[in-house]
């Protein structure tokens, strides 16, 4: 292995990396240099390991093999202040920023600017932090309002926070975690836009990203790594998707999944002026009726916190109806509790895996589980069954292949985050209720399995299944919906078949502009 | 997983640096150190004294330590059932109380036959515990009211007003304790005559050795437990998968409470035979320590109890043989508790440490991730805002 070769152009070499933990070996002897001012998007699927190879840039642990120099000086990264110090900063996919404090506070935690009050006693300058946050701000294009406090703004602000933190703090290497997955079309054209601006100000970025459209869109380089080792590093440029694609799982995969015509079968789900309120009495849905067929996949569009992921609570029984009724099969089911109506036949996929859908601290065995152990085979006389525990997470690890170091003995917590959203998606089809509600199933997994899980929905449908789908992701909803109802503010501004929309339609019902009082869908009632 | 492992390791070292921090008291103090330990042994009869009284042996104070463990091993696993489903039962004493006291007045006096009133009080004692865990629970789960605070009253309330009735009905005048209870209805047998010693046979032993074997089964075996650890770990993710949150807390306040319970009946109706009005016992506090040594597992407990409970007991015997101050050996023991409460904290110490090598730590903390000290720090951090939440 040559190591030494450190010329003036790369900011970044890692080099012959390796990063083994118990059971699985995360990284395998890679090597990547990035030259100064330049986009590297680090593509793989989930589990390849490219969490991990960032989270040793950044300090947060260290390599069992090889050598990281930064600017051509050879530097062990022991701690993240360590990694600040060396210019690096580094988004997470979780935010980590204070919620009750202001969006200055937040930006300047730990690195205040201080005056001398008296002459002697130190205190924070907030007239100083301010004038540089907005300086900043207004260098690269990043409103924000310093005043605001954190648990009162949107994702995209707070996204905007955490790379302020990092301007503030000068890092000149910036590496994002996924940074789009949680933001709407419109906002993630802002951010590609801001990294865009980034890098002509001469900053460095690391991009990891499972959505190929962003990496044409802004990569200059992009890294291929598959189950831990490096597999190619291409130009972007001249590069196309399916390409990507291939190289990434290393077989040709299909980009878009088919579809039959739907055939509608019986109304599944019928909700009928469904009034949901928040602790602070505020309505998050107001007066909403829709009906979902059996065989039918319906969608509810929309920018992210207008009332859909209540919906999907509300039916699922995790929040209460402040009013109107839920029928499931004809049966009111408004008030009946969430274990009444998981037996009823509802499955769902929350939106927050971490905090709802998985006990971290399980095993996968234990998660996988997590919605019939109190059934038969799974129990017996208040028993449990480890050997049928045992069967299910077996099957449903390879049908779903979920990946991980130690297969079902896994603790969840140690999993990367794709396969923690796989083994949700597992557990919950394999339900096999009558009504699956997905809230966007496959947030932050990579194509290849994204399409296997659009062709398991679709598969669901054609079985009979009713699908309620909730997702920030427009063309998933243009794919796979058979109806689509667009959400404003806690009320439809429309729903129709699919067909009906254009794509500009849609986005502008979402913005609220365009609104014709929904109907109820499927014209029932 | 070496999860188990490496608390184990970790419990040691508590023990051990405990056991240095001692030795270097004494040192001060200008005692024999390895005599001093000695003592805690002879005193609890794991070694033999240099001589006897009449009718007693090495074996004679082997049963009476039994007698006095006993009642610790019902307090942990208490404390242990709560704080796997994220509660933090620090009213043991309370319940202790009020089980021993209702099995006094109810059973105790009553002249009823040996056969009837041992199960009778076992029952009693069991229900009384209950009942005020199931409250504690309830109080949570219905007005959102933290358990401990709740249980802390609980603790204030039994103690005066059990204190109340003893002093104006029960009182024995010499000894202003309770009076005794009859002797057939206390659970160790007093004086058993074998081989010319008389031995104190403590026959709750045996059912505290059975309760750690029930509650590991109930654990991690049943239904039951896994909707309590579910709880536990995470209660958002419990209440997603339709468990009832507010009825597991509740019930796992009552298994909690009945083996308080157990505990009281075995301790006021069994190493004892009496109350002593306006006082708890130290044993329902110390109990959190000795869970905590033992990573609220029942198989731990029954090791981390027993090593207490050594100390505790014999150090009587180490105050009389080194003439040490009894203030200074409860600062010893205080000492050794001190440390095996750390030892959850240095557990996350380790784990805290292994992460910075091996982890991401924004949303893992790899497989070492140990229930018990989260659940404490938890518990004791715990604002009110969670809800015992439940869906009717
Ligand atoms: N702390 C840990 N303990 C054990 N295994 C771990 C740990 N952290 C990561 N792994 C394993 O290392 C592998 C790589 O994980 P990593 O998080 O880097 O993947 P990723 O490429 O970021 O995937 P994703 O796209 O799903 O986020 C995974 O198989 C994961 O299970
Ligand atoms: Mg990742």
């Amino acid at each position: 292995m040559q190591t030494q070769t450190t010329t003036g152009d790369y900011i970044v070499e890692m080099v012959g990396i390796t990063k083994r933990f118990p059971g699985i070996i995360a990284n395998e002897d890679v090597t990547i240099r990035i030259r100064k001012g330049e986009i590297y998007a680090l593509l793989g699927e989930n589990g390849a390991g490219k969490s991990t190879l960032m989270s040793m840039l950044f300090g947060m642990y260290e390599p069992d093999e090889g050598e990281i120099f930064i600017r051509g000086k050879k530097e062990k990264i022991t701690s993240p202040s360590y990694a600040a110090s060396l210019n690096i900063g580094m988004v997470h996919q979780h935010f980590k920023l204070v919620s009750n404090y202001t969006i200055a506070q937040n930006i300047i935690l730990g690195a205040e600017p201080t005056k001398k009050l008296l002459g002697f006693i130190p205190i924070v300058d907030e007239a100083k932090a301010n004038r540089e946050i907005a300086e900043i701000s207004r260098q690269y294009g990043l409103e924000v309002d310093p005043t605001a406090v954190i648990e009162d703004v949107n994702v995209s602000t707070r996204q905007r926070v955490e790379i302020l933190k990092m301007l503030y703090r000068n890092a000149e290497i910036l590496i994002f975690d996924e940074p789009t997955a949680v933001l709407t079309p419109q906002e993630i054209d802002s951010l590609l836009g801001i990294i865009r601006a980034l890098r002509d100000g001469g900053k460095t970025i690391i991009l990891i990203t499972h959505k190929l459209e962003e990496i044409r869109q802004v990569a200059d380089r992009c890294a291929i790594l598959r189950r831990g080792k490096l597999i190619d590093v291409r130009d972007v440029p001249g590069m196309d998707a399916r390409e990507m694609a291939a190289l990434m799982v290393g077989h040709e995969v299909q980009l878009t999944a088919e579809k039959s015509a739907a055939k509608f079968g019986d109304p599944v789900l019928e909700v009928s002026h469904l009034v949901v309120e928040n602790e602070e009495h505020f309505q998050t849905v107001r007066d909403v009726s829709f009906t979902v067929h059996a065989g039918e996949i319906f969608s509810i569009a929309g920018v992210s916190g207008n009332g859909q992921t209540e919906i999907a609570d509300a039916v699922a029984g995790r929040l209460k109806a402040k009013s109107g009724t839920i029928r499931l099969h004809g049966q009111d089911i408004t008030n009946m509790s969430i274990r009444q109506r998981t037996l009823a036949g509802i499955s769902y996929i929350p939106e927050d895996r971490q905090q709802v859908g998985l006990i971290l601290d399980f095993t996968l065995r234990d998660n996988l589980g997590l919605k019939d152990y109190h059934k038969e085979p799974f129990q017996k006389s208040g028993m449990l069954n480890q050997p049928v525990f045992e069967e299910n997470s077996e099957k449903l690890i390879d049908g779903y292949d979920i990946r991980s170091a130690n297969r079902g003995s896994t603790m969840v917590r140690s999993m990367s985050g794709g396969n923690q959203q796989k083994a949700i998606i597992g557990r919950e089809i394999e339900q096999d209720a009558s009504l699956c509600i997905f809230v966007q199933p496959t947030r932050g997994l990579d194509i290849g399995a994204i399409e296997n899980i659009h062709r398991q929905i679709i598969a669901e449908r054609d079985k009979g299944k009713a699908v309620l789908l909730i997702s920030l992701e427009l063309d998933e909803v243009t794919e796979l919906s058979d109806t689509i109802a667009v959400i404003y503010s806690g009320a439809f501004g429309r729903i129709a078949p699919a067909e009906d929309y254009t794509t500009s339609m849609l986005g502008e019902y979402m913005m609220g502009v365009a609104k014709d009082n929904a109907k109820n869908g499927g014209g029932n009632e | 997983m070496n999860n188990g492992r490496l608390y184990r390791r970790i419990a040691v070292a508590a023990v051990l640096l405990s056991l240095l921090a001692g030795t270097v008291l004494m040192l001060i103090l200008g005692k024999n150190p390895f005599l001093a330990y000695y003592n805690l042994l002879q005193g609890s009869g794991l070694a033999p004294k240099a001589k006897y009284a009449a009718a007693r042996s090495m074996w004679t104070d082997l049963s009476s330590f039994i007698d006095f463990w006993t009642p610790m091993i019902f307090a942990a696993l208490a404390c242990a059932v709560a704080m796997k489903t994220g509660l933090f039962n620090i009213g043991i004493s309370g319940q202790m109380l009020v089980a021993g006291f209702l099995a006094t007045i109810t059973i105790g006096y009553s002249g009823l036959s040996a056969y009837l009133a041992k199960p009778l009080v076992i029952l009693i004692g069991m229900a009384a515990g209950m009942a005020v865990g199931a409250l504690i629970g309830f109080l949570k789960y219905r007005f959102n009211i933290n358990e401990v605070v709740s249980s802390i009253m609980l603790n204030y309330i039994a103690e005066y007003i059990i204190s109340f009735f003893i002093q104006t009905r029960f009182v024995d005048p010499v000894s202003r304790q309770s009076k005794n209870i009859g002797a057939a209805a206390r659970l160790t047998l007093q004086d058993v005559a074998i081989g010319g010693y008389k031995f104190s046979i403590p026959l709750a032993f045996v059912l505290a050795v059975i309760a750690c074997v029930l509650v590991k089964i109930m654990l991690d075996r049943t239904v039951l437990g896994y909707e309590l650890k579910a709880v536990g770990a995470n209660r958002t993710a419990a209440g997603y998968a339709g468990i009832r949150v507010g009825r597991s807390m509740i019930v796992s306040m009552a298994i909690s409470g009945a083996l308080a319970g157990l505990a009281g009946v075995s301790y006021y109706l069994g190493y004892f035979a009496s109350i002593q009005p306006k006082v708890l016992v130290s044993t329902g506090f110390d109990s959190i320590a000795v869970c905590l040594l033992g990573s609220s597992d029942p198989v731990g407990i029954l090791f981390s109890s027993f090593l207490i409970q050594v100390i505790a007991k014999g150090s009587t015997y180490m105050s009389s043989q080194q003439g040490l101050e009894s203030e200074i050996v409860s600062v010893i023991t205080g000492l050794i508790l001190l440390f095996s409460a750390c030892s959850a904290f240095f557990m996350g110490l380790v784990v805290s440490r292994k992460n910075a090598k091996n982890n991401t730590k924004d949303l893992r903390f790899g497989d070492e991730a140990e229930t018990a000290p989260a659940a404490v720090t938890a518990a004791v951090n715990r604002p009110a805002e969670d809800k015992g939440g439940e869906e009717a």
